[in-house]
């Protein structure tokens, strides 16, 4: 009992701190709506994903909504294939490539991401288990992103509370090439509470947004804020995934997407010792 | 105001760095992997203290110990040793399985 009273004062004070503190959202990925654990993929495993989701009601006119490029978010269909490795027992390594397809477009190549993931001390060690990502986003197509070249790193904090796992993401994301370069960091978040209740089934809420730039942020209404109530989980064969709608919580966010990402995981040999 | 998430966020990052808990002694159990099974299948150990597990791959592929309900992983390779730490336990009874090998057949940690 106590560990749910204290669960939920943490997992009601962090989306609603978010949400109040901040405002969007630059630094909202929408080729990918996924929070990050602290334990990273284990060390010699391959871990193949597809990260999809689609825009059922969103907006008409560019730059609103998800839209950072010239193309309108309405029916957007983004897919993202990633490839991850684990190069160590604390670190993983990850290359992405991100495909679009417009309304009543093509699908077609968006740009790539690569990244390196880690967890910090063993699990459980810490009254919170702590973990970091740095990201480099290269974006190819400037209908679906204007930014050539963005940095991103993030805090990954965990803390179970019986079964349930309560995961952070604070995203601080910087444009290294592009228009905007010369502007500061942005802010943006990707939050997750879920119930471990079965291995194949796992229920949760998912929270994701951001306030655009940390020393100006955007205003209110123009931020995106969404909540994606989602079920997850592992299937046999190393199979796992994540679904579920999104619902935009301000008039700059879309209104409805949805979000189904398939990842399989299989051991493929390590090339470092343990660490 | 606009610093406040900022700050929010740092707060979180140093509350789990400063509140690192004290070191202590905690039971180490061993498990063992060997002819695809592990050794003992139940692990015994006190409720309501911390513990370690060694588990030993005495095997020639590598295992992921897996146990879904104390939500942890480890991949340990053929021949290697790793160590996992675990919180205090309520008593009861815990699954444990190697994920890459769906055959081996299931164990147990009690807690008592």
């Amino acid at each position: 009992m106590k560990h749910y009273s204290r669960l939920a004062v943490f997992a009601l004070a962090i989306p609603v701190a978010s949400f109040l503190l901040s405002r969007p959202s630059a630094a909202l990925d929408p080729f990918e709506f996924e929070v990050y654990p602290y334990r990273t993929v284990g060390r010699g495993v391959v871990e193949l994903e597809s990260l999809n989701s689609v825009v059922a009601n969103g907006h008409r006119n560019a730059e609103v909504g998800t839209s950072k490029g010239t193309l309108p978010s309405q029916s957007m269909w983004r897919t993202a294939f990633e490839l991850s490795y684990g190069l160590t027992d604390r670190i993983e390594a990850a290359a992405y490539v991100n495909l679009a397809k417009p309304r009543g477009g093509d699908l077609q190549y968006a740009g790539s991401k690569f990244r390196l993931r880690g967890s910090l001390f063993d699990q459980g060690q810490l009254p919170v288990d702590l973990g970091w990502y740095i990201e480099l986003d290269y974006h190819r197509v400037p209908e679906f992103d204007d930014q050539k070249l963005e940095l991103e790193l993030k805090p990954i904090i965990q803390k179970d509370f019986g079964d349930f796992s309560v995961m952070l993401n604070p995203i601080f994301e910087k444009i290294l090439v592009g228009s905007e370069e010369k502007k500061g960091w942005e802010f943006g978040y990707a939050h997750g509470i879920y119930y471990r209740w079965m291995r194949s089934l796992m229920p949760g809420i998912e929270f994701y947004g951001g306030i655009g730039m940390i020393k100006k942020p955007d205003p209110s209404k123009e931020q995106q804020h969404y909540i994606f109530p989602v079920i997850k989980g592992e299937l046999s064969h190393g199979i796992e995934y994540s679904v579920g709608p999104g619902f935009g919580l301000t008039r700059g966010s879309d209104r409805v997407l949805v979000k189904f990402n398939l990842g399989l995981e299989k051991f493929f040999g390590a090339i470092f010792g343990p660490s | 105001m606009k610093y406040l998430i900022v700050v929010f966020n740092l707060m979180l990052l140093a509350a789990g760095g400063l509140a690192m808990a004290a070191p202590g002694e905690d039971t180490v159990v061993e498990l063992r992997f060997e002819n695809r099974r592990f050794t003992p299948q139940t692990l015994n150990v006190p409720a309501n203290r911390p513990f370690k597990i060694k588990i030993v791959n005495a095997s020639k592929e590598a295992i992921e110990f897996e146990s879904f309900k104390l939500n942890r992983e480890k991949v340990v390779g053929p021949g290697e040793t790793a160590t996992i730490s675990l919180p205090a336990l309520t008593p009861g009874s815990y699954d444990f399985y190697d994920d890459f090998h769906q055959d081996v057949p299931e164990g147990a940690i009690i807690a008592k």
